[in-house]
């Protein structure tokens, strides 16, 4: 069963369902664009002649937006949010894409392998997945994190370090996700008549998968990927909102954690990084869902 | 089979997926490379560190230790926090904080169903027109709006720049009724939005299947009026997936409830979970994952045993 954010009912009612209608709906080209600027900046952004995200001017602590050199206003402790903005859009978009890359990755191996196989392995891959999925999915990335973070208290906990732990816990639960839907698309192509024709000519497996199954089931798994980039950003805002994410306002959620403190006196520090985390959900749910209805996915759940 | 057999079956594949659950959960906290006891004391002095290594069983090997938590929760025992002032009973705290979670999950399944009934029986019945098409998007664009984005930004206008309730707090209903009820509405508000969404949308597709049966048509052809039709003839064959996904919520929800609670610091099960990770009480936050993990198992069970008792067509087993 998916989490309230489940899109899988959306099917037919989202408002870029209509698949018989040629023309692409106008959310298509919003979405695409809000993606698509967010990944430009998150990629070139360190190019932009803007301030250092994490060098505060003490001249100006808590500016409102529309202060000179700080178009967006800085924070408390004399942040720029602008800068502060573009860096997290790195950070979120970086996280959710590889955590989305690497779970959906190891996912589709999984999944494919143990639908075409069958047998004793799927059994177990199958019953790992439901345990998996037995956990809420915040609650199980919260289980992780916060065991693994503590894994060293003598050593200080860097950046990258709560980076790539981060991105460790959500690529696990991601897998199973990923890895049920690789499995269920997989086991329809597998007893089809071309792929069983092709195992009685004596092709490997590892051929058939690659040429015969993988080509079929990737579509799915593509469409899944964005709502699943949506679910991370939400997760990984959450998680830094409980205190464990990234740390130091370096990702949107962070910023919106630091934030949450000075809501009385600077509330761009709070509605700005939330709403950009809202409109990349938002949009990577419209993609993720006009890809599906292209798709005429119906039964997938996220 | 008759319904004994699937009630025993389902019992067992409960039992097992929490345990091997739970058991993956200890296996993390045993993998941490410092000693757990002394990451949960955090620098008490040497006794006390010891006489939690011999409370946890941390000697013993990573069953010994799984062994001595399991059959401790088998026995009631959910284990302690071990503070600077003595122990804590977690099974105290689940008392105190769960119906705290559970009451709030309560209105928010009241105030999503009752918004989401009218909206989509409407949409349904005005399949296509301007007020579906709105109500569609609107709602599609609010279930993707993240639950803590939207209580951030609820409290910030309504809280403090506007000062209509507090930002933050509980009170007890028995305490002051008007007061609880203030400082739940956003909360319930933030849980109830992305609910609302998703059932109205599943009850707008039931109806509109609904509305196509033979029976429908009949209904119509005798003179009955439409709204009659669309409440006594429609309405109750089209909610079973409605309800199924409510009943379902509850048990994902209270995994939901984590952030809202610590945004609003609401002494739920949620804000325990956020307190024993941020204290590092690795006991108590393994017991409460393995709470709401076994909940949840738990209520999907039941619905699941539900279901195909009352529709004999979901027994097929699934591939």
């Amino acid at each position: 069963m998916s989490e309230t954010i489940s899109t899988a009912d959306s099917a037919d009612t989202g408002p870029l369902a209509p698949a018989a209608k040629r023309k692409r709906p106008v959310g298509f080209y919003l979405a695409g664009s809000w993606l698509g600027s967010i990944v430009l900046l998150g990629l070139f952004g360190a190019l932009l002649p803007l301030r250092q995200w994490d060098l505060a001017s003490y001249d100006y602590l808590g500016a409102l937006p529309g202060t000179p050199g700080h178009p967006l206003g800085t924070t408390q402790d004399g942040y720029d949010m602008l800068s502060g903005l573009i860096n997290g859009a790195r950070i979120s978009i970086f996280v959710s894409f590889f955590a989305v890359l690497f779970g959906g990755g190891i996912g589709a191996l999984i999944g494919i392998t143990s639908a075409y196989f069958r047998g004793k392995y799927d059994l177990i891959v199958v019953s790992i997945f439901n345990i998996m999925l037995s956990i809420p999915n915040l609650v199980l990335s919260l289980a992780l994190l916060s065991t693994l973070a503590y894994s060293s208290p003598d050593k200080p906990a860097t950046l990258q370090r709560r980076l790539i732990i981060l991105i460790l816990s959500l690529t696990i639960v991601i897998i199973p996700i990923l890895g049920r839907i690789a499995r269920a698309s997989a086991l329809q192509w597998s007893s089809r008549d071309f792929v069983v024709a092709s195992k009685s000519m004596g092709t490997r497996n590892f051929t058939i998968i690659r040429r015969h199954i993988l080509p079929n089931v990737a579509p799915a798994i593509l469409a899944i990927g964005f709502l699943a980039i949506g679910s991370v950003i939400i997760v990984e805002g959450s998680l830094s909102i409980l205190g464990i994410g990234v740390p130091g306002g370096a990702s949107w959620g962070s910023m919106l954690a630091n934030g949450r403190g000075n809501i009385a006196f600077s509330p761009h520090e709070v509605y700005m990084p939330a709403i950009c985390i809202a409109l990349t959900v938002i949009s990577s749910n419209w993609f993720g869902d006009y890809v599906r209805s292209r798709l005429d996915l119906r039964e997938a759940k996220i | 089979m008759d319904f004994l057999q699937i009630l025993a079956k389902r019992l067992v594949g409960l039992v097992v997926i929490v345990t091997i659950a739970t058991f993956l959960l200890s296996l993390l906290t045993w993998l941490l490379p410092g000693d757990a006891a002394e990451v949960i004391a955090g620098g008490a002095a040497p006794q006390v560190i010891e006489s939690i290594r011999q409370d946890l069983a941390l000697d013993e090997g990573v069953f010994g230790y799984y062994w001595n938590w399991y059959t401790g929760l088998l026995t009631g025992d959910l284990g302690r926090y071990y503070l600077a002032g003595g122990y804590r009973e977690v099974s105290e705290v689940v008392g105190q904080t769960l119906p705290v979670s559970l009451q709030m999950l309560i209105y928010a399944q009241i105030v999503s169903l009752t918004l989401a009934v009218p909206l989509g029986l409407v949409s349904a019945y005005k399949e296509n027109s301007r007020f579906d098409r709105i109500v569609s998007s609107t709602l599609f664009t609010m279930v993707s709006f993240p639950s803590f984005a939207l209580a951030l930004i609820m409290s910030l206008v309504f809280a403090v720049q506007l000062e209509w309730v507090d930002p933050i707090g509980y009170v007890a209903p028995s305490e002051n009724l008007l007061e609880h009820l203030k400082l739940m509405i956003l909360p319930v508000i933030s849980i109830s939005v992305g609910l609302t969404s998703s059932y109205t949308r599943l009850l707008r597709n039931d109806v509109i299947q609904t509305l196509k049966e033979d029976y429908v048509t009949m209904a119509a052809s005798k003179g009955i009026s439409d709204r009659r039709i669309l409440f006594r003839h429609v309405f109750r064959p089209s909610s079973t997936t409605l309800l199924t996904s409510a009943a379902l919520n509850m048990g994902g929800l209270i995994g939901g409830t984590i952030v809202i609670e610590t945004i609003f610091v609401i002494p739920g099960i949620g804000y325990e979970i956020f307190y024993a990770i941020g204290s590092r009480q690795l006991i108590a936050m393994q017991t409460l994952i393995a709470l709401i993990a076994t909940f949840y198992v738990f209520f999907n069970t039941t619905v699941d045993l539900i279901t195909q008792v009352v529709d004999p067509r979901t027994r097929e087993r699934r591939v």
